[in-house]
């Protein structure tokens, strides 16, 4: 693997709850979690009590009773995300959103202009903390991997690089957990064996990583002990799919609740991925556990669209398929992606069966009224009176 | 119950009436089983997901008559998997014991008495020539929506058709009309709408040449031929009145011939990724085929054809056109278009019989 330490993984520290405490002093230094319910970010000094993101209000305030719970602003959020993602934008052209708060930027070839990967990381810090008021831990690394790594491992307010000689001796000494795939379940399964560190589990042969863990996950994992990961940063294609979830109460959601906040979802979706002219042909429903394991279904259209109705449809035909399992395990969060955009620029027409009871122009016209008037100035009569709840983007637009 | 059999029967028989046995979970257990019934030398062998039943005869060399269900999957995996040759089957209390050659399974059954009553097919029958449906069947299938959210478009319509017997499908995206005349199974306005899956699975069980029963019911429909039976439930509701769609004629008309049409689709299709059309430049005596990818390339190819008409661009998507193109059958086949926007119609040279009805895809 030639080449030397260019892609760089920037990540927002406890966004939503930096976010906070820039906007209100009297926040800063403290304990502060965001989000009545559900934790949905906490500040370093909560983190620091014991506080984890998804975990419940309740059992939040009892680890860190001092803490300031705040109302999410998701609006700020999104700005703030916008921001930072200029920032990104105006530092490379290979600029690979994964999230809200996170990126993988590919800043080889820039060094006469912009100098070594180092200090355009420490540059990039540094404008993100005056432009945008946010702390920004990036890892620097030759692979992906090592790099997100690199950043989790300085957090928070840290820059890391990983040098191509030291790359060994910085990944052997972690704990397998830190690796991409591995959760609780094979996490523990490893450390049953004494594997503990990534450097236990590059000593092992493939073929025993794959009889203790099955053949997608044992390679995946042997690769990664041995630091290959060869995938580029990849950008010029517009995203692949457009996203939004909400996080539920751990009390049990009920089948008409659980139908209405999946249309306030699928409204929103459909709505911004008309306004992304694009059209989608997959429909994802993410679903996580009461334990906070997460599971998906999806359903592939016969053609693409960015019409609510057939989305909806879809969505609510997977509700239904799925519910069984939530009534066993429970339900803390529901989301719905849609993925295999195409531009719209292209479009399947349809035969012209008569009047067509609900058409595409509908969905215009409320969008364009809701642009006009606000989100609520037209609104389903199933979803009056609901708390419209919060929905996250996953990824700017 | 005890039998003995060639492999080669058992397992075509076992491998048909699985395809009707039910994959999805959360239905009945029995359901995921065969049920197996011997009658002297006649072993009937039938899978059911209750919307579909297939059922097959296997001649065997019978000792004692019984009932039994078998898990499907397994018993037809076992079967498949021994040497060719005679195969025996017993069952003995709550074990099947299957052996062959020098193989040896014994297999927990499945309580018989759990296994579904079938509906007895309706009395009425009327004959249908196996080739010419099954033939007709394939050419309006693909058009049948595979998706389960709009039932009815997953249907196929079987009307009646001023001197015969008419065959509909579309998925609203395509139409595809086939018109059997002289076939009279309904009369008047009567219509059924059957699902294409399980006409689909009919196509497959049926023999050319074979006499073909088919019994209407209320509520299911029975095809009977030589040694095996599809029944099948019938999709309620009303199918979209498609006849208003068909044009009399269209302004511009291209003919070309199918086999040099259908090779040059499919190349061409190489390059029509990600949801991309290909796009059809009609010219006088010129056929162009064209499909870019962004980022990823182009493919043209040019075909000899003749055309009547102002020339015009229309794209299609791929694979609906080249289903079309391939069920349309005949040595030539005619495209009659309007405009870039308006459905395109594919027929065969020298025969109304069955006609094909596409929509374009739009680009801006």
């Amino acid at each position: 693997m030639p080449g030397a330490a260019t892609i760089l993984h920037a990540d927002l520290d406890a966004f939503y709850a930096s976010v906070e405490q820039r906007d209100d002093p009297s926040l800063r230094n403290r304990p502060v979690i965001v989000g009545h319910g559900v934790v949905l970010a906490a500040s370093y000094e909560a983190k620091r009590m014991g506080v984890r993101t998804a975990m419940g209000g309740s059992e939040a305030r009892a680890v860190c009773p001092g803490a300031v719970v705040v109302s999410p602003r998701l609006e700020a959020y999104a700005e703030a995300s916008r921001r930072v993602f200029a920032v990104f934008d105006d530092t490379t052209p290979f600029v690979e959103g994964l999230s809200i708060d996170e990126a993988f930027l590919d800043v080889s070839g820039l060094r006469r202009i912009a100098g070594t990967p180092a200090e355009i990381a420490a540059d990039l810090r540094a404008r993100v903390a005056d432009q945008v008021g946010l702390p920004l831990s990036v890892g620097v690394a030759r692979t992906k991997f090592l790099a997100k790594v690199a950043s989790a491992v300085c957090k928070p307010d840290g820059l890391l690089v990983v040098e191509p000689e030291a790359e060994l001796a910085f990944l052997h000494p972690l704990p397998v957990r830190r690796l991409w795939g591995v959760g609780p379940v094979t996490g523990e399964k490893l450390e049953r064996r004494a594997i503990t560190t990534v450097g236990d589990l590059a000593r092992l042969h493939e073929s025993t990583l794959v009889s203790i863990l099955g053949p997608a996950a044992g390679r995946h994992l042997h690769a990664l002990a041995h630091n290959r990961d060869p995938r580029p940063v990849v950008t010029g294609r517009r995203r692949r799919s457009i996203g939004s979830q909400r996080a539920l109460a751990r009390r049990p959601t009920s089948r008409v609740d659980a139908d209405a906040i999946l249309l306030g979802i699928v409204e929103r979706v459909t709505s911004r991925l008309r306004k992304a002219e694009r059209v989608a042909r997959t429909v994802t429903l993410r679903f996580r556990d009461d334990d906070f394991a997460r599971r998906t279904r999806s359903r592939t259209l016969l053609a693409a669209t960015d019409a609510t109705e057939p989305i909806l449809h879809a969505a609510q035909v997977l509700l239904e398929q799925h519910w069984p399992v939530v009534e066993q395990v429970g339900l803390t969060l529901l989301g719905v992606s849609l993925t295999n955009l195409t531009r719209d620029a292209t479009r399947q027409l349809v035969l012209p069966f008569g009047a067509r009871p609900v058409d595409e122009n509908l969905d215009r016209v409320i969008d364009d009224v809701r642009h006009r008037y606000g989100r609520t100035a037209l609104e389903r009569a199933t979803l009056l009176h609901r708390d419209p709840g919060l929905s996250v983007p996953m990824l700017p637009d | 119950m005890k039998f003995r059999c060639e492999r080669e029967a058992l397992e075509r028989a076992l491998g048909l009436a699985s395809r009707a046995v039910s994959t999805r979970g959360g239905s009945l257990p029995v359901l995921s089983g065969v049920h197996l019934a011997l009658v002297g030398n006649e072993l009937r062998i039938t899978g059911s997901d209750l919307d579909l039943t297939i059922s097959v005869g296997v001649e065997v060399a019978g000792d004692t008559d019984g009932i039994t269900v078998l898990p499907a999957k397994l018993a037809s995996d076992i079967v498949r998997a021994v040497a060719d040759g005679k195969v025996e089957f017993a069952v003995e209390g709550e074990e099947a014991h299957i052996s062959a050659g020098r193989s040896e399974f014994s297999l927990r059954v499945i309580p018989a008495d759990e296994f579904p009553q079938l509906p007895e097919p309706a009395a009425n029958a009327v004959q249908l020539d196996a080739a010419v449906f099954r033939d007709a069947l394939r050419q309006v299938i693909p058009a049948a929506s595979a998706d389960d959210s709009r039932p009815i478009l997953t249907g196929v319509l079987m009307a009646a058709e001023s001197d015969g017997l008419r065959l509909v499908a579309t998925d609203s995206y395509r139409l595809a009309v086939r018109d059997l005349p002289g076939t009279s199974v309904l009369t008047g306005d009567e219509s059924v709408l059957v699902p294409s899956r399980s006409l689909n699975e009919l196509a497959r069980v049926l023999d050319a040449g074979a006499e073909l029963t088919l019994r209407l019911g209320e509520h299911d429909a029975t095809f009977e031929m030589a040694g095996a039976r599809v029944t099948t439930r019938l999709i309620e509701g009303e199918f979209p009145n498609y006849r208003g769609l068909i044009p009399a004629s269209q302004p511009n008309r291209l003919t070309v011939n199918r086999e040099l049409l259908l090779d040059a689709v499919r190349r061409v299709r190489l390059l029509a990724q990600e949801a991309t059309p290909v796009r059809l430049i009609m010219k006088p005596d010129i056929l162009e085929l064209v499909a870019v990818t962004q980022d990823v390339g182009q493919a043209h190819e040019a075909v000899d054809a003749s055309y009547d008409g102002a020339e015009l661009t229309v794209a299609f998507n791929p694979d609906y056109l080249l289903q079309g193109i391939d069920v349309t059958g005949g040595d030539e086949v005619t495209l009659e278009t309007v405009d870039e926007l308006k459905p395109a119609l594919l027929r065969m040279v020298g025969s109304d019989e069955f006609l094909y009805l596409l929509m374009p895809v739009r680009v801006s």
